[in-house]
């Protein structure tokens, strides 16, 4: 018997084994080099400090009743005691709304009595619709709103970084919605910043056209993206959609959190972004928190997911 | 020296560049795709390495499994999104231009390598 031409004898099997092992003993190497290069320049850049480290926590819906989440206070809680076992003190704690399910007066005590045992010397937050559901907002104003301006807007400096806390949870009709007054404010605000002051921005609903089917984005967020467009580096940060989403457009990188609480669905997976009931045991796994860090001289922001299991 | 294989490995290092210099300007702190972009800059570089030495030819199959492998998570990146992660148009600029440039060398010259390798072996009349 005659070996055919496209058979392969031991030497050449040897030889070709010798080129595949060189081939994944050199990406390895690659790899290893590149990641090294990175930590090495995000060591040299963290020597830079000072640092703004923060945490996010989103969606916590206190007063959910449902098979999703039977105890939504409960993952509250684990979610506060995650912040409280980082290794170091956040700078700041934002909630980006839905702090309530239903935004009765004992639901925001409740939230708000629970957001005290965050070890961090400033928490901030932002309201969901759910915070908003019959009243534009009054209940959590009063909670909520205190030093805020309009409907529970704000700003404020930290670290030589200019955070913007906007509401686009009022005056809904499918996609949230800012308001010339707040547009007015963004405007006013920046505009004496020099554009390589780094923004940070929260939101609940998305800034960004995440799924509009759904709901999930804001109609006149491109207005508010256009005072933004001259800065370096501009970061959203949103909750709403329960579930870690990014995407870039230009300078400005936009950053969806996950919930406390409970999961929705991914965009278009289903009729209706709907609670997921999950398998017993993986819950935790979909809920968490995100740390948050800047190092000045770096143009993006380091984020990282925890989950609550 | 070959000139496919040459071209071929000066596409490829490109890409990897690309990959390897987004990677350490932020992409490593997202999730999934920080990992996708070193993965396949390590690669990049070691099958460009390869090939211009004069590796096997299942080597350039490779590599044009990796370049259409990026451009198809380029592509899902620009629509329905990858690993909870999108970005719009040619964003960031210009290292999505010239990844999508060099990868589109690559999978050209492979297809140039594959054509003028059955034209050879056909049996001639």
């Amino acid at each position: 018997m005659t070996d055919a031409p496209d058979t392969m004898n031991r030497r050449q099997l040897i030889r070709h084994s010798a080129w595949f092992g060189a081939a994944v003993g050199l990406a390895v190497a690659g790899g290893e080099v590149i990641s090294h290069v990175a930590g090495t320049a995000d060591a040299a850049r963290i020597q830079g400090r000072p640092t703004l480290r923060f945490a996010q926590v989103s969606d916590s819906h206190i007063g959910f009743l449902g098979k999703a989440n039977p105890n939504v206070a409960g993952s509250f809680n684990q979610a506060i005691d995650r912040i409280n076992n980082l290794s170091y003190t956040p700078d700041f704690v934002i909630h980006t709304g839905d702090l309530t399910h239903l935004a009765t007066p004992g639901q925001f005590d409740q939230v708000k009595q629970m957001m005290t045992g965050l070890h961090t010397p400033h928490v901030f937050t932002v309201p969901g619709e759910h915070d908003s559901i019959d009243d534009g907002g009054q209940k959590y104003r009063s909670a909520f709103g205190a030093g805020t301006r309009g409907d529970g807007w704000y700003s404020f400096d930290i670290a030589g970084v200019h955070v913007i806390a906007l509401v686009n949870t009022l005056n809904l009709k499918k996609l949230g919605h800012l308001g010339v007054d707040q547009l007015e404010f963004v405007a006013k605000d920046v505009a004496a910043l020099p554009s390589d002051t780094p923004i940070i921005v929260f939101s609940h609903i998305p800034l960004f056209a995440m799924y509009p089917d759904w709901g999930w984005g804001t109609d006149d967020a491109a207005q508010a993206l256009s005072y933004l467009r001259r800065f370096s580096s501009v970061t959203c940060l949103n909750g709403h959609v329960h579930q870690v989403f990014c995407k870039t457009e230009g300078n400005v990188t936009f950053h969806s959190g996950t919930t406390t609480a409970y999961p929705l669905p991914h965009p278009g997976d289903g009729p209706a972004p709907k609670p997921v009931t999950l398998p017993a045991g993986k819950l935790h796994d979909a809920l968490g928190i995100r740390e948050v860090s800047y190092t000045r001289g770096q143009s993006t922001l380091a984020l990282k997911e925890k989950a609550l299991q | 020296m070959n000139v496919t294989r040459l071209a071929m490995a000066v596409a490829l290092a490109v890409s990897g560049v690309s990959h390897a210099y987004l990677y350490i300007h932020g992409y490593q702190h997202i999730p999934t795709i920080g990992t996708a972009f070193v993965v396949q800059a390590g690669v990049s570089f070691a099958l460009a390495l390869l090939i211009l030495i004069g590796g096997p030819s299942w080597l350039q199959w490779a590599a044009a499994a990796l370049a259409g492998g990026a451009l198809g998570a380029f592509v899902l990146s620009r629509t329905v999104g990858l690993f909870g992660f999108s970005e719009q148009g040619w964003q960031p600029s210009p290292h999505a231009a010239i990844s999508v440039v060099a990868e589109l060398v690559v999978v050209g010259l492979w297809a140039v390598y594959v054509i003028g390798h059955r034209r050879a072996r056909a049996p001639q009349s």
